[in-house]
């Protein structure tokens, strides 16, 4: 009888991780979104010269290249979901 | 710390000459002055009769004279950059590829900002001159070196600013997925408050007049005070002010007034023409003999 309760409990315990994590993902989605946008516009504006953006003055960009490679990678992605802007906002809004 | 003075104006109204004079007629007066000439025409060799590299060259006993070379200045920070690139990417070279890499040693337009490297490294080298004085390229580029610190610390602040935002965001995210705060070191910011640094520091130099001397020159015609007027107005727009007007080949006959009253609120040097070429310090010490006063610092 103690086992099986000890069971249920630890069942219970599982599910509410569980439960808890998938509400924490939800709360953050949007703000995650807003900081992927945020992270690019950053990087448009560092390395603007490479896509013909007016850009910093050279040292400035040089400066920071060796840390920005996450940010060529986040560029290229957004670029491949360029096209559906609205979709996109649909789906972290969770509107439909 | 030394006192900065530049030398600004038109291309071809006397900067070398009048820098050259000021230099010698401030070592004649027992201060400890050094001359740096940062154009690239390099007219110091020929005003002194000698030839002069990036080591200083004594002419007497108060007074060194350099020749800043831009190009080297250029490659050295590139390469720098380049190796630090490729340390970075220092896997690539498990395929050969890091030499791709050596393109960067071609990007243009950062003379202003070697300019800058070899300003801060004079600087600091000769900090227990009483002056150093630099004889500048001509106006386009002059300008953008004074103000390069201006336009940096725009783009810095603002790129700091979105940098706190993202960390900002990135914080709640952290604390609401991980329910604590994460503490991060985040490399882009501290490079950025690194470079926010420097430039204040500089940008502080350039606009006190008690640490920055600029010194505008000027010729009777139309052309170089039309310069010597847009030189002003846009160091006025970045806070930085013209301390001293040097009218250089003035004759006899010239009507000075206008340009005294236009610039009737700065120190005013006169420096008559010359009968023969001023070169070699004989020539030089033998006209500032000559002109009646010589404007103090």
């Amino acid at each position: 009888m103690v086992a099986l309760l000890h069971k249920f409990i630890e069942g219970l315990k599982r599910n509410w991780k569980l439960y808890d994590e998938a509400t924490r993902q939800t709360a953050v989605e949007s703000i995650e979104f807003e900081l992927g946008e945020m992270e690019n516009i950053f990087g448009l504006l560092v390395l603007g010269s490479f896509i013909g953006l007016p850009a910093p003055p050279m040292q400035i960009t040089l400066d920071l290249l060796p840390e920005m490679e996450d940010h060529f990678v986040l560029m290229l992605n957004k670029v491949d979901m360029a096209n559906e802007p609205i979709s996109n906002l649909f789906s972290v809004f969770d509107i439909m | 710390m030394a006192k900065n003075i530049f030398f600004l104006g038109k291309g071809g109204v006397g900067k070398s000459t009048s820098s050259a004079l000021t230099a010698l007629h401030l070592s004649q007066q027992g201060f400890n002055t050094r001359l740096v000439s940062m154009d690239p025409a390099h007219n110091q060799s020929d005003i002194f009769n000698q030839k002069f590299s990036e080591k200083f060259a004594k002419i007497n006993e108060n007074l060194a004279v350099k020749e800043v070379e831009i190009n080297k200045w250029v490659q050295t920070y590139l390469k720098d950059m380049q190796s630090q690139v490729k340390r970075t990417y220092s896997y690539l070279t498990a395929f050969n590829l890091e030499s791709y890499l050596d393109i960067l040693k071609f990007s243009p337009g950062i003379e202003e900002y070697a300019l800058l490297l070899a300003y801060q490294a004079i600087r600091n080298e000769e900090a227990n001159a009483d002056y150093i004085i630099f004889d500048m390229p001509p106006t386009a580029l002059t300008l953008k070196f004074l103000t390069l610190p201006d336009i940096s610390l725009t783009w810095l602040e603002n790129l700091l600013k979105l940098r706190l935002k993202i960390l900002e965001k990135k914080e709640i995210i952290s604390r609401v997925k991980l329910g604590k705060k994460e503490i991060e070191t985040d490399k882009i910011k501290r490079k950025l408050l690194q470079q926010i640094e420097t430039y204040r520091q500089l940008q502080k130099i350039f606009r006190d007049p008690n640490q920055t001397l600029l010194n505008l020159v000027l010729n009777t015609d139309k052309l170089s005070f039309s310069e010597s007027q847009l030189i002003v107005n846009n160091l006025k727009a970045y806070d930085m002010r013209i301390s001293n007007i040097f009218l250089n080949k003035y004759y006899e006959g010239f009507d000075i007034k206008p340009i005294r009253q236009q610039y009737a609120d700065y120190g005013f040097q006169i420096l008559p023409q010359s009968d023969t070429p001023l070169l070699g310090v004989p020539k030089l010490s033998a006209y500032l003999m000559q002109i009646d006063s010589f404007i103090s610092f």
